[in-house]
C-alpha cells in the first residue's frame, strides 16, 4: 500500500489520466449535450440541424436589419458599389460578422433588394445579381421570401415556424408601462435572396470544423454511453488514488512541506485563479474561434489550466494532510498576530492601568486646551491665555526636572555607598512622589542593612576573641608546663624529641590565635587608626634595619631604590610596620637564600607612591596570588612550617582600611607585592 | 626574701608560675580568685601580686581597685586580653605591667624582677648635683662612667650604642629621625648607611627591653623615626 502510495511513475500517470478523463468528461456532456438539443432528428449533418437553421435565420435577419440601419444612416457597415445594371449595390464583406455566427456567414449568400428604392443589399460580389437570383432559387438550400412568401428546402424552417420566426421578432421596451414585448421585424419592404453554399469556399475554415464536429456527434450518437461512465469511474479511481497519495514519499512518514506550501494559502489560491480565469478565457475564445490553430491551442490552454489546477489542488491537500491548511492562511496568521499583539496590549494596559490613566489625562487636558486656545484664536484672548499657558508649562517643567534631578541626586548618593539618604518629599506630586518614598526606603533599608552588616562582623569579631581568651588560657599551661618539663633533666632521647615538639606546636598554637584574633579584627574593619604623616625613606630604614640581621642570616641582598626627596603618606605607623613586618618575615621565610630582595619606591602622577617588593621564592609557587591573599592559605611547601597562613591576608585588610592598595602577583618564581598609596602634603 | 602573691583561677597557671618564682628564690602565696586574693593580702605581708583579670566571684581589675584603695603594693597584670585598651585600662587602674597570656616564662621573671627592683629601691636613685646622668623610669644612663642601669641592673652597650642613646634620652620625648640622630651623634650628614642607626636601635632595645618588640624605653614610631619615653 505504501509502496503504491509512493510510487512516482503511478502518480506521473495518474497526474497525466487525469486531465484526459476528465477532458472526456466534458466531450461526453457536451455530445449528450448536443444530442439533447439537435439528436432528436434522423439528421446526420449539420445542415439538417436546427442550430444551422437557426444560424442561417438569424444572420439573414440581421442582415435585413443591417440594411434597415444602412439606409436610415445609422449605420455605415455595407459598402457602396456599383454593378453592370446600374443599380445601386451595398455590399458587405462576409467576414465582418466573423465569431458569432461560427462561420456560416462565409458559406451563406445573400441578396436583399429594398422594394422602395431598387437597392441591393448584398455580401457577394458579381457582375449580374439578376442571374445570380435565379441560381438561388436551385441551391441545395435555399431561403427565399417574396412578396410574403418564404420559399425555403431548409428542413427545420419548414418544419418549424415557431422557432424560426424568433429570428425575426426582437423585444422593444415601452417606455411608458416598462415592460418589454416582442414586435416582429418589418421584412415586408425587402424582397430576400439566399443560398447556402459550402462547396463555394475552399480550403480549411472553421465552419468547416464546426460541421465536422457536428456531424461526427450526430454519426456517432452511442459513443459517450460508454465513454462517460468509462471517463467517470476513471477520473473517480485517479482521484481517490491521488488524494491518498499526495504528499507520501518513499521512507517518508510525515508529508513532506516543500516551499510552495508555505507560502500563504490564499496568494496560491488567488495567483492560480487569475491565471485560470486568463488562459480558460483564452481557451474558449479559442474553442469560439474554431480553426484547426484555436483548438489546440485550445487543448493546450486546457492542459495549462488542469495544470494550474492541479498545483493549487496539490498544496491544497498536502496542506490538509500536514494539519496546516489554516495555519497557512494569511489572514489566519495576521489573525493570530493581531489577536496575540491585542493580548499583550490588554495585558500590559492591565499592568499599567496607572500609567495609562495618567499619560490619558494629561494629554486630555493638552488637547482640550489646545482645542480652546484653537477656537479663542481670533479673539485676542488667545494670546494672553497661550502666553499664560507658556509660563505655567515652563514652571510645570522646570520644578518637575528640578524634582528629578533630586531624586537622581539621591538615587546616586546610594550608589555611591552614602547610607544617610532621605528625600524631603513633602512638596512633591504624583509619581515623582512615589519614586522619593521608595528611594527613602531604599535608602533606609539601606542603612539597615550596613548597620546589621557591621553589628554582625563586630559580633564574629567579639565571638573569635572571646574564643581565642578561652584559647589562652590553656595554652598558657601547655607552654609553661612544656617549658617546665624541657627544664627537667631527662635522658630519653625520644622524651626529649616529643618535648621539642609539643613546644613547637604550642609556639604555632599561639601565634595562630593572636593572628586569628588580628586578622578579624581587621577585616571587619574594627580597628581604631591612628593616621600619621609618615616618611617612605624613613619607614625602610627603619624596617630593614630591624630585619638586617635575619636577611643576613639568609644572605638576602636588598636592593633598594627609593627616591632622595621626602614621601610621606598619610598612614597608621603602628599598622603600616605590620604590614612591612609580615612582608619582611614572609622573605625570611620563603625567599630563596642568597638572592636579591628589590625594594622600589616609585612616586606615579604625583598623586600615589607606588611600593614595590620583590623577591625571588625558593619553593615553586604553584598557587595564584588572589589564592595567597586568602586567610590561611601558603604555598604547599610552606604549609608544615611556621606561621598562621594570615600574614598576607592582614597585610592586604590592613592596607585597605589605611587607603592603600595591596597586590600581589606571581611570575614564575618571582613574588612581587605592590602597595599603591595615595601621597600626603 | 620577697613575698609574691600569684593570683590566677586555674590552678595549673598559678602552679607553674610558683615553680618559676620558686626558682627564683621568691616566697609565693596563692589565691584562686579576687576575694581571696585580699584575704591573703590583708593577713600576710605581700611585696608583689601577679593578678589575673578573669576569674570568678571578684575579677582582676576589682581586686586591683580594691587594693590601690590603701595599698602602693606592685601589681602585675595578667590576662588572656591582648587589646590596647584592655592594657590601657589596667595601668590606668594603678597596675604597675601587664603581661599577655600565654606568657614568655622569661619574660615574666624579667618584668617581676625589674618591678620588684623598682618598688623596693623607689626613690633612692637620686639625680646628683652636676653629674651627667639621665633617667627614664628604671632605665639610667651615666655619662660620666658610660654606664646604663635597667632597673637597677647594668647593661653593657658598645659606644656607638651608648652614644645614640645617651642622644635620646637627653632628649626624652622628643622623636628624632634618623637622619637627625645621625647628625647629632655624628655632627655630620649621614647619606647611604642610614640603616645602620636602625641596626643599633634595635640592639639598644635588645639589650635594655624586657620584651624589645614592645618596647617601654626605646620606643619606635615607624616611618617618623624613635624617642625615649618620659616616664617620671
Amino acid at each position: 500500500m505504501d509502496n503504491l502510495k509512493s510510487s512516482k511513475l503511478l502518480k506521473m500517470i495518474s497526474y497525466i489520466l487525469l486531465p484526459i478523463f476528465i477532458l472526456l468528461i466534458g466531450l461526453s456532456i457536451f455530445h449528450f449535450a448536443f444530442l439533447e438539443e439537435y439528436g432528436n432528428t434522423d439528421a446526420t449533418k449539420f445542415v439538417d440541424t436546427e442550430m444551422f437553421a437557426n444560424k442561417y435565420a438569424y444572420y439573414i435577419a440581421d442582415n435585413i436589419e443591417n440594411a434597415k440601419n444602412q439606409k436610415n444612416g445609422n449605420s455605415r457597415m455595407f459598402m457602396q458599389i456599383e454593378d453592370l445594371n446600374g443599380d445601386k449595390v451595398y455590399y458587405l464583406d462576409k467576414n465582418y460578422m466573423y465569431s458569432y455566427y461560427n462561420g456560416i456567414n462565409e458559406y451563406v449568400d445573400f441578396i436583399i433588394i429594398d422594394k422602395e428604392t431598387n437597392e441591393i443589399y448584398t455580401n457577394i460580389k458579381i457582375d449580374d445579381y439578376n442571374k445570380e437570383i435565379e441560381n438561388m432559387k436551385n441551391a441545395p438550400k435555399y431561403w427565399n421570401y417574396n412578396d410574403g412568401k418564404i420559399e425555403t428546402n431548409i428542413e427545420y424552417i419548414n418544419n418549424n415556424n415557431i422557432k424560426f420566426n424568433t429570428a425575426f421578432q426582437y423585444f422593444v421596451i415601452d417606455k411608458e408601462t416598462n415592460e418589454t414585448h416582442s414586435e416582429t421585424r418589418n421584412i415586408e419592404n425587402y424582397t430576400v435572396y439566399s443560398k447556402y453554399n459550402p462547396e463555394k469556399t475552399s480550403g480549411l475554415t472553421n465552419y468547416k470544423i464546426v460541421e465536422g464536429i457536428y456531424e461526427f456527434c450526430l454519426q456517432n450518437k452511442s459513443l459517450p454511453i460508454y465513454i462517460l461512465p468509462i471517463s467517470i469511474i476513471g477520473t473517480f479511481l485517479i482521484a481517490v488514488y491521488l488524494l491518498c497519495a499526495i504528499g507520501h514519499e518513499k521512507n517518508q512518514e510525515e508529508v513532506k512541506l516543500s516551499y510552495l506550501d508555505k507560502l500563504p494559502y490564499e496568494l496560491i489560491f488567488f495567483v492560480g485563479a487569475i491565471l485560470l480565469t486568463i488562459f480558460a478565457t483564452g481557451a474558449l475564445e479559442c474553442i469560439n474561434i474554431a480553426n484547426y490553430i484555436t483548438l489546440i491551442f485550445a487543448v493546450l490552454l486546457y492542459f495549462i489550466c488542469y495544470i494550474i489546477c492541479a498545483i493549487v489542488g496539490v498544496t491544497t491537500i498536502k496542506r490538509i494532510k500536514a494539519k496546516s491548511f489554516i495555519k497557512s492562511f494569511f489572514i489566519y496568521k495576521m489573525g493570530s498576530w493581531c489577536l496575540s499583539r491585542l493580548k499583550k496590549v490588554f495585558i500590559t494596559l492591565d499592568e499599567k492601568a496607572t500609567e495609562n490613566k495618567r499619560l490619558f489625562w494629561y494629554y486630555l487636558l493638552f488637547i482640550i486646551v489646545s482645542i480652546m486656545l484653537a477656537c479663542l484664536f481670533y479673539t485676542g484672548i488667545a494670546i494672553i491665555l497661550l502666553i499664560g499657558f507658556w509660563i505655567w508649562a515652563y514652571y510645570r517643567i522646570k520644578k518637575y526636572i528640578l524634582d528629578q534631578e533630586k531624586i537622581k541626586n539621591a538615587l546616586k548618593d546610594i550608589y555611591e555607598g552614602k547610607n544617610d539618604v532621605k528625600l524631603d518629599d513633602e512638596n512633591l506630586r504624583g509619581v515623582l512622589k512615589e519614586m522619593a518614598v521608595y528611594v527613602n526606603d531604599i535608602a533606609s533599608g539601606f542603612s539597615n542593612a550596613i548597620q546589621e552588616s557591621l553589628k554582625s562582623e563586630r559580633l564574629k569579631t567579639e565571638l573569635i576573641t572571646n574564643v581565642s581568651h578561652d584559647i589562652k588560657t590553656p595554652l598558657t599551661s601547655i607552654i609553661n608546663y612544656v617549658d617546665l618539663l624541657k627544664k627537667e633533666n631527662i635522658q630519653d632521647e625520644k622524651a626529649r624529641e616529643y618535648i621539642e615538639i609539643l613546644d613547637q606546636k604550642s609556639q604555632r598554637l599561639k601565634k595562630l590565635t593572636e593572628d586569628l584574633v588580628e586578622a578579624s579584627k581587621v577585616s571587619s574593619g574594627n580597628v581604631k587608626l591612628n593616621l600619621e604623616d609618615i616618611d617612605i625613606k624613613e619607614l625602610f630604614n627603619q624596617t630593614i634595619g630591624e630585619f638586617k640581621d635575619k636577611f643576613e642570616e639568609k644572605n638576602l641582598k636588598i636592593e633598594t631604590q627609593i627616591p632622595k626627596k621626602d614621601i610621606k603618606i598619610k598612614a597608621d605607623s603602628r599598622y603600616l610596620y605590620r604590614i612591612i613586618e609580615n612582608l619582611f618575615s614572609n622573605i625570611t621565610k620563603y625567599a630563596l637564600p642568597s638572592s636579591r630582595v628589590y625594594i622600589d619606591v616609585v612616586e606615579k602622577d604625583e598623586k600615589f607612591v607606588n611600593i614595590s617588593i620583590k623577591n625571588i621564592s625558593k619553593d615553586k609557587l604553584n598557587i595564584s596570588s588572589d589564592e595567597l591573599m586568602q586567610r590561611f592559605v601558603r604555598g604547599d611547601k610552606s604549609r608544615y612550617t611556621e606561621g598562621s597562613g594570615l600574614g598576607l591576608s592582614i597585610a592586604k585588610s590592613l592596607s585597605e582600611l589605611q587607603g592603600g592598595k595591596f597586590n600581589i602577583t606571581i611570575d614564575g618564581d618571582l613574588f612581587k607585592v605592590d602597595l599603591e598609596w595615595k601621597m600626603s602634603y | 626574701m620577697y613575698n609574691i602573691l600569684v593570683v590566677d583561677d586555674d590552678k595549673e597557671i598559678v602552679g607553674a608560675i610558683d615553680i618559676y618564682l620558686k626558682n627564683e628564690g621568691y616566697n609565693i602565696l596563692k589565691a584562686y580568685n579576687g576575694e581571696e586574693a585580699l584575704k591573703v593580702i590583708e593577713e600576710n605581708e605581700i611585696h608583689l601580686i601577679i593578678l589575673d583579670i578573669m576569674m570568678p566571684k571578684k575579677d582582676g581589675l576589682e581586686t586591683l581597685e580594691e587594693i590601690r584603695k590603701n595599698k602602693t603594693i606592685p601589681v602585675i597584670l595578667l590576662s588572656a586580653k591582648s587589646e590596647d585598651y584592655d592594657k590601657i585600662g589596667g595601668l590606668n587602674l594603678g597596675a604597675d605591667d601587664y603581661i599577655t597570656k600565654p606568657f614568655n616564662p622569661l619574660e615574666l621573671m624579667a618584668r617581676v624582677n625589674s618591678v620588684l627592683r623598682r618598688y623596693v629601691s623607689f626613690g633612692s636613685i637620686k639625680k646628683e648635683e652636676g653629674k651627667k646622668v639621665y633617667q627614664t623610669g628604671g632605665l639610667l644612663v651615666d655619662d660620666d662612667t658610660k654606664k646604663v642601669m635597667v632597673d637597677e641592673k647594668e647593661v653593657k652597650l658598645t659606644a656607638t650604642e651608648f652614644n645614640i642613646l645617651k642622644f635620646l634620652i637627653q632628649n626624652k620625648g622628643k622623636v628624632y629621625s634618623i637622619p637627625q640622630i645621625y647628625e647629632n651623634v655624628w655632627n655630620e650628614e649621614g647619606f647611604g648607611a642610614e640603616n645602620i642607626i636602625a641596626v643599633h636601635i634595635r640592639h639598644i632595645r635588645e639589650k635594655i627591653e624586657i620584651n624589645p618588640k614592645e618596647p617601654r624605653y626605646l620606643k619606635v614610631i615607624w616611618g617618623v623615626g624613635y624617642k625615649i619615653e618620659d616616664e617620671k
